[in-house]
């Protein structure tokens, strides 16, 4: 006991030694902070890593976070793609090279010289860990002059595409509810997909060499828990518990995309009629018993989700023409295109046009579009002529229907009944393409007098604005569904009129005000 | 011969002669109602100027102020069938100059190809191409033409109440991009001025 006092006692430190010691503690913070402030700082978890897609294969590259930014390796980008590396110690450059073609690069500067042309950066080359990172756009703006080849990005995708690959833009949306689940996959340019089931997953499959895919993070639901990518140009969707089968269907929207449908049906809930034009209907109820999972993000049931638009005309059917040349299917497509940006703007509505460009589409397929889209309104767009020039104004028309056709149409349109496994029937609902736009006949009449009546606040109207007419168009439309003639191309003041973007934005607008006024009446309650 | 055979007898003769007309009648209307692939029960009408008998028909041109069809009394040859007559009244229709500030409501230079008559009183009317080449395109020149035609028919040959046109013989979905031709249509009043 005494030896152990004595030992502490001979320890105590002098003034001198606690002088030192503690010049020594702040000399090691002041270093470690100087440290510190000099090496760029790594953030948060390892971020997903940059695949290379090029014609000799894919190579992915890890990813490190520098400063809120994505960086590579340098010497992994020289490994995938055939490049040299030399450093000069004298200066502190790099020179990357490949095939006789040099880029000189200093760490922590934003300009590179690449085949004596400089290239301005926005984040610099950096040194991390001893080792040289660059962004992904040294990776396009330097790499790709030295490969004199053209070096693509896809930031969404987190792909490099290397000189001319098939590698489309996949947009992936969803729509969710307890027995029933849609996912729509917009392809461009377009590519086939094939569906195929392995398991308990659906395995998306598009002739490409690639797919630069944003796929969303999918909300809690008993039929899908995830969307990945798979290998090559394919997605998986991974199903939940309820699923029990899906349906898949390909349509064009346009010239360049194909829209893919994925419908996910859970167990015990019935399918639509394949073949017959789908019905605007709400989503059915959740089983009893069954964890519907959160609200799904989905308007309420009967609502306004998804427009289609049918810019009239298109191609080699150029509809009529003005005196000073306009043409109807060029008017069309502009005050479609108008419609579309402020529906999806303002509303967030899913806007689908017939035709994006100038292309031939005959009637039954601006119908097919809408229908296949479960759409909950078509608006076909069109511009009128009269043999006497001095008419003018706006019309709008819903279908007219034969009395005593519309009385036979309904006696073969009643329910029919199907066997089910295991007994019994159950009771399907057919709907006659040429009998879909009978059940709406009301609520187009409702719609078109909201058009009218947001028209004649803005455009002049005919003395005749709302009427009924058999028009192809609106026939097969299985949804409320109108026909607005923005006008007379036959006036000659009135044609100037409509090929200005003042005017047509003032049609475009009394469209949105009427779809937005209805889709109000759709989703308040009954009084 | 006592009265009450006299009597006997003249309802009898009043019955044979009831039931021949009938029957004339009868036999009339199935043999001008051929199959549309038939050739044209009438001849065609020289011009639609009235020389010689003639019946006083509707036509129906676009109204002054160009929003509407108005109807104009206008001769028209009589013919001696309803076949035949349909014929007439729609060649007259084409060819006719508007009467006053009127204004044509079809294409000049169509040609008729035939007019068919079925049972069901439905008429066929088959135009050549012209009547879709000439139209000058808009919603309202097709419904303009098209009901001038089937309003014709309807209005003066009252059997006749759904008309369909057909072009170059063959069915058609619309005329420019409007109007559904796959079925007969009916007179369209909310078309047609009220004199």
């Amino acid at each position: 006991m005494s030896g152990a006092g004595r030992c502490r006692e001979a320890r105590r430190p002098t003034l001198e030694w606690l002088v030192v010691r503690r010049l020594a503690v702040l000399l090691c913070v002041a270093l470690t902070l100087a440290v510190a402030s000099s090496v760029p700082v790594a953030q948060g978890p390892s971020p997903a890593p940059i695949t290379i897609v090029s014609p000799q294969g894919r190579r992915s590259l890890t990813v490190t976070t520098v400063n809120g930014g994505d960086y590579l390796s340098l010497d992994d980008v020289a490994a995938a793609l055939g490049l040299t590396l030399r450093d000069d110690r004298v200066t502190g450059t790099t020179t990357v090279a490949a095939g006789g073609r040099t880029a000189v690069l200093t760490p922590e500067r934003n300009v590179v010289s690449a085949q004596g042309r400089l290239v301005s950066l926005a984040a610099p080359p950096l040194r991390q860990d001893g080792r040289l990172v660059v962004t992904p756009e040294f990776v396009t703006r330097v790499v790709g002059v030295l490969l004199e080849r053209r070096v693509d990005f896809r930031r969404a995708g987190r792909l490099f595409v290397i000189g001319d690959l098939r590698v489309p833009r996949v947009v992936v949306r969803g729509e969710f509810a307890a027995s029933a689940a849609q996912i729509t996959f917009d392809i461009a340019p377009a590519a086939e997909p094939t569906v195929t089931r392995a398991g308990s997953e659906l395995v998306v499959t598009f002739a490409a060499d690639a797919v630069d895919a944003a796929v969303p993070t999918v909300p809690a639901n008993p039929l899908l828990q995830s969307i990945r990518p798979g290998e090559g140009a394919s997605l998986v969707l991974a199903t939940g518990p309820r699923f029990q089968s899906h349906r898949a269907s390909v349509q064009p929207i346009d010239a360049g995309t194909t829209r893919l449908v994925i419908d996910l049906v859970a167990a015990g809930a019935d399918t639509l009629t394949p073949g017959a034009p789908a019905a605007p209907a709400p989503p059915p109820p959740p089983a009893a018993g069954a964890d519907p999972g959160p609200a799904p993000s989905l308007p309420p049931p009967g609502g306004v989700r998804t427009v289609v638009i049918d810019p009239g005309h298109g191609g080699e059917a150029n509809g009529t023409e003005g005196p000073g040349g306009t043409l109807e299917k060029t008017v069309t497509l502009q005050v479609s295109r108008r419609l579309k940006t402020l529906l999806e703007g303002r509303l967030g509505l899913r806007v689908i046009l017939t035709r994006e460009d100038d292309r031939t589409l005959d009637q039954d397929e601006r119908a097919a579009i809408a229908n296949n889209n479960r759409a909950d309104l078509f608006v076909s767009i069109h511009a009128n002529a009269a043999v006497r020039p001095t008419v003018k104004g706006a019309e709008v028309y819903y279908l007219s229907v034969d009395r005593a056709s519309l009385e036979s149409r309904r006696a073969i349109q009643q329910p029919d009944a199907l066997p089910q496994l295991g007994g019994g029937t159950r009771a399907i609902e057919l709907i006659l393409w040429e009998t879909a736009q009978l059940r709406h006949l009301e609520q187009s009449a409702t719609f078109a007098a909201l058009v009218e009546s947001a028209l004649r606040g803005k455009v002049e109207m005919s003395p005749r604005p709302v009427q009924q007419a058999p028009f192809r168009v609106l026939v097969g439309a299985n949804m409320p569904a109108v026909l607005v003639e923005v006008g007379y191309l036959s006036h000659p003041e009135e044609e100037k009129t409509l090929t200005s973007a003042a005017h047509q934005d003032k049609v475009a607008l009394a469209v949105f005000e009427a779809i937005s006024a209805f889709r109000g009446r759709l989703e308040k309650p009954a009084q | 011969m006592t009265p009450r055979r006299v009597a006997t007898l003249v309802a009898t003769c009043a019955l044979v002669v009831g039931l021949g007309w009938l029957m004339f009648s009868f036999l009339e209307r199935r043999l001008s109602a051929p199959t549309p692939d038939a050739e044209p029960a009438a001849p065609a009408a020289e011009t639609p100027a009235a020389v010689g008998p003639h019946i006083s028909a509707i036509l129906y041109f676009v109204s002054e102020d160009g929003t509407l069809l108005e109807p104009r009394a206008v001769d028209v040859p009589l013919r001696d069938s309803p076949a035949a007559q349909a014929r007439a009244l729609v060649e007259a229709q084409l060819a006719a100059t508007p009467p006053d500030a009127l204004i044509r409501a079809v294409p000049e230079g169509v040609a008729v190809r035939g007019v068919f008559l079925t049972g069901r009183d439905d008429a066929y009317v088959d135009l050549d191409g012209t009547f879709v080449s000439a139209l000058p395109g808009g919603s309202h020149n097709e419904l303009m033409a098209t009901y001038a035609i089937v309003s014709v028919l309807t209005t003066n040959l009252t059997p006749v109440t759904r008309v369909q046109i057909l072009i170059d013989g063959r069915e058609v979905e619309t005329l420019t991009g409007h109007v559904d031709l796959r079925e007969p249509l009916r007179k369209n009043e909310g078309l047609i001025r009220v004199p």
